[in-house]
């Protein structure tokens, strides 16, 4: 597939970074994917600071954030990004083992573009993973100044 | 009363008397005709009224024989002469009036008395009371409100056990499903038998876990109550529970059933599983039959029972039987996490009602709930 759109992956737990790209994987859609271990790298990558700054000025296709992280958690990354005029039309989705009502409803409230619970069934999660992948890095047309679609 | 207060009752009568001489002797050197006589019951009037029965007749002998010494012919002798005599006679006859009167008023005055005694003492306990039904009330309210605290904590720590128990049991059966996929050709029949062994554990403990979290959700979540017609959701919970029960042959009869207040979607758990329980655990019948019904009410109680011809229980066990996590029966034997009555219990109760079973192994089992029915209902 060489249509894809660049995704950034903030996950603190290294089995489910491991099983998130392996479901990418499975559908070709891993090869664009950028991984982040807590809010402060993800941040770090958004501001090109840190680890990522002579990485390339595209913004990513979509940012797949986990809720609990260390540094910075997720909604507080969410809200920089969301209130940021440069960041903000860059989608992100919250991809969290939360079903908590409050975390969804701040996630909503801050302008999250989807909120996604974690299935436990690994096969459920190996297809949320995957439409999510095939969604937002393929179908979707990002927002003008994301990394181009080669 | 005390000694002091009987010997000033009995000095006011000898001192109303002593002045009462001295007042007659002053009108007898003034002169006044038969003005002697007054001023002695004067004295006997204020010694009944004020001393009581004793002082008065004290001073009716007092005045008497002073009256007699003083004033009736011969003087200054206690003789007298016999035309003196009536004189003495209505002297006597209104002194005894006068304490009779003064008795009665007395004794109204004692029971009055007595009466408010009695009425302040019964305020007095009153007054306890109500400071022993404030004090009560407050350490009651102290202790609902840290159940209501701790049970909120329960609740918090349930939930958050179970979310994160979810991640690594997500990342067991992830990579065992990866194992299973990528490795299978190089693992021999006990290497691929256990593997499906941990993915078998790992869906069991997602179960456990999902069935926790409802379990869990059930005391925090607030009830909608509204009138729930328990006709039509039986009927859902009859056709959401066939369809896990296709090809089998079952003989359904469901009669009446009245409504009920309540929350909708927790009192559909409750016959959902009720159901699906009668449909599994009559699995190995060739002819399973699920009755359905309402017995007659009792007062404003609506029995609901669920019965069902399957391999029943044993009375034996029936406390284990609403138990959370408790089961009566193996894995391999029926399927289930022990969950479902317990949830059914708890349900039924958050709605003030009641839950019971009677069974029979191999004869099938019955399990009633009690609801508060809605008057006027047409069944």
């Amino acid at each position: 597939m060489s249509t894809l759109g660049r995704i950034l992956l903030v996950e603190d737990d290294p089995k489910d970074v491991e099983l998130t790209l392996t479901a990418l994987e499975e559908y070709n859609l891993a090869n664009e994917v950028v991984v982040a271990k807590d809010g402060q790298e993800a941040l770090d990558y958004m501001y090109c600071k840190g680890t990522f700054a002579g990485r390339s000025g595209e913004n990513p296709a979509v940012l797949l954030l986990d809720l609990k992280l260390p540094k910075i958690d997720g909604l507080e990354v969410l809200s920089r990004i969301k209130s940021d005029e440069k960041l903000k039309m860059i989608p992100v989705v919250v991809l969290t083992s939360s079903h908590e009502e409050k975390d969804m409803v701040a996630s909503y409230r801050h302008g999250v573009n989807a909120y996604v619970v974690k299935p436990v069934d690994f096969h459920e999660f190996v297809n949320a993973i995957k439409e999510l992948g095939v969604f937002w890095a393929v179908i979707n047309q990002p927002p003008p100044g994301s990394v181009p679609k080669n | 009363m005390g000694t002091l207060a009987r010997i000033r009752r009995y000095s006011l009568a000898v001192l109303s008397v002593a002045a009462a001489l001295g007042a007659s002797l002053w009108i007898k050197t003034a002169g006044m005709r038969s003005g002697e006589m007054p001023p002695f019951l004067f004295a006997l009037a204020l010694s009944a009224w004020f001393g009581g029965p004793g002082p008065a007749i004290l001073a009716l002998f007092l005045s008497c024989a002073v009256f007699d010494y003083f004033f009736i012919e011969p003087v200054h002798s206690f003789m007298m002469s016999r035309q003196e005599a009536p004189y003495l006679v209505v002297f006597a006859s209104f002194a005894v009036l006068v304490t009779w009167f003064s008795n009665s008023r007395k004794r109204v005055e004692d029971d009055l008395r007595e009466a408010r005694e009695r009425l302040e003492l019964e305020l007095a306990q009153r007054r306890r009371r109500e400071e022993e039904i404030r004090s009560l009330n407050q350490e009651l309210s102290k202790r609902s409100l840290a159940l209501e605290t701790s049970n909120k904590e329960l609740e918090a720590f349930a939930y958050s056990v179970s979310h994160d128990l979810r991640a690594p049991l997500r990342h067991m059966s992830g990579f065992s499903e990866l194992l299973q996929k990528n490795a299978a050709a190089s693992l021999n029949d006990k290497g691929k038998r256990y593997l499906l062994m941990i993915l078998e554990s790992a869906k069991r403990m997602g179960n456990l876990i999902d069935d926790l979290l409802a379990f869990s959700r059930i005391g925090r979540a607030e009830r909608r109550q509204t009138l729930v017609s328990l006709d039509q959701i039986v009927r859902e919970a009859v056709t959401e529970v066939r369809t896990q029960a296709a090809g089998r042959d079952i003989a359904w009869t469901i009669g009446d059933l009245p409504s009920v207040y309540g929350d909708r979607s927790m009192l559909r758990l409750v016959l959902v599983n009720l159901v699906s329980n009668a449909v599994k655990f009559t699995r190995t019948r060739p002819n399973a039959s699920v009755q359905i019904g309402c017995l007659e009410k009792r007062g404003d109680q609506a029995v609901v029972f669920v019965r069902d011809n399957g391999v029943g229980f044993d009375m034996r066990y029936i406390d284990k039987l609403f138990g959370v996590f408790q089961r009566l029966h193996g894995p391999e034997e029926f399927e289930g996490t022990g969950i479902g009555l317990a949830t059914v219990q708890r349900i039924v109760h958050r709605h003030g009602g009641n839950v019971w079973a009677e069974g029979m192994v191999n004869e099938g089992a019955t399990f009633y709930f009690s609801l508060a029915a809605v008057e006027g209902d047409g069944h």
